[in-house]
């Protein structure tokens, strides 16, 4: 709404928005559930012949190179034909973090089969233990000549029953002080011997995520990323874009129209008190619009967002949350239905979308932990 | 999150910082129950930076800016809670400034003050269809009806919107004319506010600038606008002074700023006071001053109007009992909120307007 595309922007995006029309299977689109591998990898695969699969990679790693408000186009052209979220893990966390911190040869290993699709990532940070303190996370290496055993229990680990490597904080020093400088970064193979992966169903109804047991397993030392205890600042490098492409006006948009749609089929869009609801919800979509062109733009002026990137992430989050409510609320008793609901302007899953809300607010730093951030970091208020 | 300006920009938001540093809640306080409610040569001042002109065009002798200057100033006359009519005196001279009307150039200087009345009723209106009437007799324009909620203190003439054969007009209405009456009714915040009753009242019209739908809107729209970016300066000052009085208060034998109830309920006061920075500002970077998208002015209004209140009433919840007296400086820029939020209509009331003009009942 408020970022208006360059006319070389409008071009590309033109471009983006017919070759993904002619080239996204109509089963793929507008799924609220992430579809599984067999189904989602072919998609990775085409987007990844076409050489758009990794927008923000650099062209010397195989990427697009493309400015921050291209990768912002593509990131609203798949939204809006309804494309289907991607493994993010390999593209946008571990790709960058050996772009930067990683040995020549981690690259030549890891890089090509994230880009092309052959090899999928996991991310193992949370343990039973360890959710919002991550810094006391307790599975443990020891370093035996060449090799690490590692031995622990990752949690909440997204798509790890369909991954072939994880990249993983692992404690390697217990004594050290504080808690965070005794951990390093460690890519650990998932067929290894002593790996057992067990999947999580979800209130949602879905296995997106699952619980990795790590049984003495034997990992490289050439594995390791960054320096022995360094893991901690390796993981927290490269935080800032991530909320920014979470943060998309685009989502919320479209589940504004979702909520229209359904409130227009059970006539609830006549009821003053549901009208005020809305709008102010519209107005909320806005402001998140604004937020977000001006975090873009600060962004793009090479001001790191730093900790205020926070607000992004708490504002969208929240927002979608207060949205997919709304949703609930506009279709009464059709919001129980464990499958979408005709609104005669289309299906609308109004269960599906309610429940994957409620996960936006805990992953990636709950909003509580956000607000301690924000706080600390940005406010300056006292420990 | 810091905004990026135009060197011009910059040294505008620091000049306004300076007048600013002569305001404040010390000064505003003076001002509560007077008539005037602020200082003629302060407003003068104004008037010789070029304030009052900011919008209208260079031709006319004003400063030919847009609504991101505007924004800036008016945030700053929030944040030191300035007394004296800038937003008012600004959009009522970039509505007199095409064609230039008599009072263009007293407006712009300060040595007089003409100030919107386009309210009728206490939850805001449509601007396009306004009872008051408009009648030409031998060749004269001639109003009737009631304006209410007009800060009409201190001004000298009124800039009414009325109903005509022609839809919508704006005109321009002297203080003395003959059957124009004032009945004021003090205000919490300070400044009383009136009801203007015109009874056969002659009157001025004024033409529409070349750019804007309708006169009426387009100031309708401004004065909006203006009310949002004089809202984010103050929830932002009572943010700061809530924030000190976090860090320096102790209980339990600690700052309470430590405590993390607390702490939550400050970064919620950010975030709202952040939201609302952004809003106004892309709103200013995306819309010409006289031809504001009305969906986007009553958003900032709706927007900024709801997030003062709860701002500055949290300010009060976190400053305890102290912050409850008259004493302390806080419930100053609670009642400024008050104000501001309910003139030409409460969130609850931008909101009703917002559904209608947005289309929300229409799909997609």
């Amino acid at each position: 709404m408020f970022r208006r595309d360059t006319p070389a922007e409008a071009e590309f995006r033109m471009q983006v928005r017919t070759w993904l029309e002619a080239n996204l299977p109509a089963v793929l689109r507008g799924r609220t559930v992430r579809p599984p591998p067999a189904e989602l990898m072919p998609w990775y695969r085409t987007l990844s012949r076409k050489g758009w699969i990794a927008p923000h990679w650099p062209t010397q790693y195989g990427g697009m190179g493309a400015t921050l408000n291209e990768q912002i186009v593509m990131t609203e052209e798949l939204a809006r034909i309804g494309a289907p979220a991607l493994p993010a893990q390999g593209l946008n966390h571990i790709g960058p973090i050996l772009m930067e911190f990683g040995t020549a040869a981690q690259k030549a290993q890891h890089l090509p089969p994230i880009l092309v699709g052959t090899v999928i990532w996991a991310q193992g940070y949370s343990e039973p233990g360890a959710g919002s303190d991550l810094a006391s996370l307790m599975s443990r290496a020891t370093l035996q000549g060449d090799h690490f055993v590692v031995r622990g229990h990752k949690i909440w680990t997204t798509w790890a029953h369909h991954s072939d490597w994880m990249y993983a904080l692992i404690r390697t020093d217990p004594q050290a002080q504080p808690r965070h400088a005794g951990i390093s970064f460690l890519l650990i193979d998932l067929h290894s011997p002593g790996v057992k992966v067990r999947p999580i169903n979800t209130i949602a109804g879905d296995e997106e995520f699952s619980e990795v047991f790590l049984d003495d397993v034997v990992v490289p030392a050439e594995n390791l990323v960054g320096k022995l205890n360094d893991g901690w600042r390796i993981a927290n490098a490269l935080l800032g874009h991530e909320r920014l492409a979470t943060a998309n006006p685009q989502f919320p948009l479209m589940t504004l129209d979702r909520i229209k749609a359904i409130a227009r089929a059970t006539g609830v869009i006549d009821d003053p008190a549901f009208q005020d609801r809305l709008a102010a919800a519209s107005i909320n979509v806005t402001t998140l619009s604004a937020l977000f062109s001006h975090a873009v733009e600060l962004t793009n002026n090479a001001h790191s967002l730093g900790p205020e990137a926070s607000i992004i992430k708490l504002f969208s989050s929240e927002l979608l949350q207060a949205l997919n409510d709304l949703l609930v609320e506009a279709a009464g008793g059709h919001a129980l239905a464990d499958q979408p609901v005709a609104t005669g302007f289309g299906d609308v899953d109004v269960a599906a979308s309610f429940f994957q809300s409620r996960r936006v607010t805990i992953y990636g730093g709950s909003s509580e932990i956000q607000r301690n951030v924000l706080a600390r970091r940005v406010l300056n208020l006292p420990n | 999150m810091e905004l990026r300006l135009t060197p011009e920009q910059s040294l505008l938001r620091d000049s306004a910082g300076k007048f600013i540093a002569a305001a404040g809640p010390k000064v505003a306080r003076g001002f509560r129950r007077q008539n005037p409610p602020f200082a003629p040569a302060r407003l003068r001042a104004a008037g010789d930076l070029g304030w009052l002109g900011i919008l209208v065009p260079a031709a006319q002798g004003g400063l030919g800016l847009g609504l991101t200057e505007l924004a800036l100033l008016l945030e700053q006359a929030g944040q030191g809670l300035v007394c004296e009519p800038v937003g008012s005196a600004a959009i009522s001279a970039a509505a007199l400034s095409a064609p230039p009307h008599p009072m263009l150039k007293a407006v712009m200087s300060g040595a007089a003050l003409v100030v919107p009345a386009l309210q009728e009723g206490p939850h805001g209106d449509d601007p396009l269809v306004p009872r008051t009437r408009a009648q030409m007799e031998r060749g004269a324009l001639r109003l009737s009806g009631n304006k209410m909620f007009v800060c009409a203190d201190g001004a000298e003439g009124f800039l009414v919107s009325a109903g005509s054969a022609q839809g919508s007009i704006l005109c321009y209405v002297a203080r003395d004319a003959p059957g124009c009456t004032l009945s004021a009714t003090p205000t919490v915040e300070g400044r009383a506010l009136a009801l203007l009753a015109l009874a056969d009242a002659p009157a001025d019209l004024i033409s529409a600038h070349p750019s804007s739908r309708n006169a009426v809107d387009a100031l309708h729209n401004l004065a909006l606008f203006a009310y949002s970016c004089e809202l984010l300066g103050v929830m932002e000052k009572a943010q700061d002074i809530t924030l000190d009085y976090l860090r320096l208060r102790k209980q339990f034998g600690k700052p309470i700023g430590s405590f993390q109830a607390l702490q939550h309920q400050a970064v919620n006061m950010y975030i709202r006071a952040q939201a609302v920075r952004s809003l106004v500002f892309a709103i200013a970077a995306n819309n010409d001053p006289y031809c504001m998208d009305p969906v986007m002015a009553i958003a900032a209004k709706a927007k900024a109007s709801e997030e003062a209140l709860a701002v500055t009433q949290a300010a009060i919840q976190l400053h305890g009992a102290i912050g409850f007296t008259d004493e302390h400086d806080i419930g100053l820029y609670l009642k400024r909120a008050m104000l501001l939020s309910a003139l030409l209509g409460n969130a609850a009331a931008q909101r009703r307007r917002y559904t209608e003009i947005a289309g929300l009942r229409a799909y997609i």
